[in-house]
């Protein structure tokens, strides 16, 4: 998050990035033009061929339940989840560490997927939203008080903005709205649902707590 | 191995001895700003080094240690002259980058904005820095030496953050403009500590962030408000004095010109946020 006074602009040139590998399919030949000299000239991180890496072994507990995989030691925790478990309630926002849609509860804390690597997860307790709910179906208080105070509108940002809240909680950081707002400051509702959002906290923490 | 996580310094220092490794410490900078699949080869993660763990105090003062989380320095209970650092850990980006940002990252990582330099340099701190060579100490100020540029060595690792003893004294404050209250980059910030005794000004430190190529003490303030009684802090700070020390840049978060107007001004709330309440209260 902090970035460099003016030395980078940190959006841009990642949505570049990503509209060029949609467009392109695979960016490597894009990217391959840009040598290391130039690269260490303009600042920007020297580009490598994706996919050279060999892949390593790796275990990662989530949701209670161990997965074996095979994967690119560089692949982050939130495309582990998505794409080798297919836990897609875990959503890919920007990508960036700036919007929140991708916040996942490691060993209790709030962390980010898109900023953890698959590998550092292993050996830790990782919690999406799809393991919130009891096992009859039961959901978790906070779940439930995103529904009973309408916390949502598109829905994007709802299963980070709801493991957040329970961090924020158990945090002991919901004690009152300022708070909430304070402390849920990670976690971007771009449909601006944030009274709702506040509600449901302050009163998911009563039915947590009580 | 392409991914290493080891458990203890011995280990880390000989990977990091062998070379060709980027250097992990919570990831939050580095994700960021290297998609993951570009990352540069092998991958170092030193969180789980045992000897870079722990906020703690002793008699020689306070040790962070280079993996320690901002949320742990946030929370650990330190005395008054650490106010400023832990308010600044509570805005390095949100509660999920405090969980797994770690102090020596944010310094490694030398951004011109990093919330944490301005306190820890009011608070005298100093870098370890180990290699299988052995172990030096800096000045935090002659550790950072540019945007994204430091003295550390290709072998060596930020272990720990020292604060003397002697630099725990007084109170601190910190004070952040961003274009909005959280989650933010910021637009300048600024540091205080503040030993008061009878009345007036024993010492004052005080540091400006994100206004010059690197976080910097502002020497001839401080000295200018030795001795100063405290009714008359806010005035005594030179706001002119203060821009001067300044080399702010223009940028996509503000202007030179307005950062060398705001500059001074987030000094003087640091620095009346330090005195004791009530004469001097905002």
């Amino acid at each position: 998050m902090n970035d460099g006074t003016g030395s980078r602009e940190p959006t841009s040139p990642g949505r570049r990035r990503f509209l060029i590998s949609t467009a392109l399919s695979g960016a490597a030949p894009m990217m391959g033009r840009i040598g290391p000299a130039e690269a260490a000239e303009t600042g920007a991180p020297p580009a490598v061929t994706p996919g050279a890496m060999p892949t390593m072994a790796i275990s990662l507990t989530v949701n209670g339940r161990t997965h074996r995989l095979d994967l690119d030691p560089r692949k982050t925790l939130l495309d582990g989840l998505r794409e080798e478990i297919g836990l897609t309630g875990v959503k890919k926002g920007c990508d960036h560490g700036q919007c929140g849609a991708c916040t996942v509860l490691i060993d209790g804390r709030r962390e980010l997927s898109c900023l953890t690597l698959a590998a550092a997860a292993e050996g830790r307790e990782v919690v999406t939203v799809e393991g919130l709910a009891a096992a009859d179906g039961t959901l978790h208080p906070m779940q439930q008080a995103f529904i009973d105070h309408d916390a949502l509108q598109c829905g994007y940002c709802t299963p980070g903005q709801i493991l957040s809240a329970i961090g924020c909680v158990q945090e002991g950081h919901a004690e009152t709205a300022d708070d909430i707002r304070e402390y849920m400051s990670g976690n971007i509702c771009r449909c601006a649902a944030y009274p709702n959002i506040v509600a449901a906290v302050a009163d998911a923490r009563a039915r947590m707590e009580g | 191995m392409s991914y290493e996580r080891p458990a203890d310094l011995a280990r880390a220092l000989a990977l990091r001895a062998e070379g060709g490794r980027v250097v992990l410490a919570g990831g939050t900078d580095l994700l960021a700003a290297t998609r993951a699949r570009e990352l540069r080869g092998p991958v170092l993660d030193v969180t789980g080094v045992a000897e870079m763990q722990g906020v703690t105090l002793s008699a020689e003062g306070l040790r962070l240690g280079g993996a320690a989380s901002w949320t742990a320095v946030a929370r650990a209970p330190l005395p008054p002259a650490c106010a400023g650092l832990q308010a600044a850990a509570r805005v390095v980006g949100s509660t999920q980058i405090q969980n797994r940002g770690t102090v020596a990252g944010n310094l490694v990582n030398a951004s011109p904005a990093a919330d944490s330099v301005p306190p820890l340099l009011t608070l005298d701190a100093e870098v370890e820095l180990v290699s299988l060579r052995g172990t030096r100490r800096l000045a935090l100020g002659a550790f950072l030496l540019g945007p994204r540029r430091t003295a550390l060595a290709a072998d060596e690792l930020l272990v720990a953050v020292h604060v003397p003893a002697a630099a725990l004294a007084g109170q601190g404050a910190f004070e952040k403009l961003g274009a909005r209250a959280h989650l933010v980059i910021s637009i300048g910030m600024a540091a205080a500590r503040l030993v008061v005794a009878g009345g007036r000004v024993v010492s004052a430190a005080l540091a400006v962030g994100a206004c010059s190529p690197v976080a910097q003490r502002l020497g001839a303030v401080e000295a200018a408000l030795v001795g100063r009684p405290l009714a008359e802090l806010g005035e005594a700070l030179d706001p002119a004095a203060a821009a001067a020390a300044l080399s702010p840049i223009d940028d996509v978060r503000a202007d030179a010109g307005y950062r060398r107007a705001v500059a001074p001004e987030l000094l003087r709330r640091a620095l009346l946020a330090c005195a004791p309440a009530p004469e001097t209260a905002l």
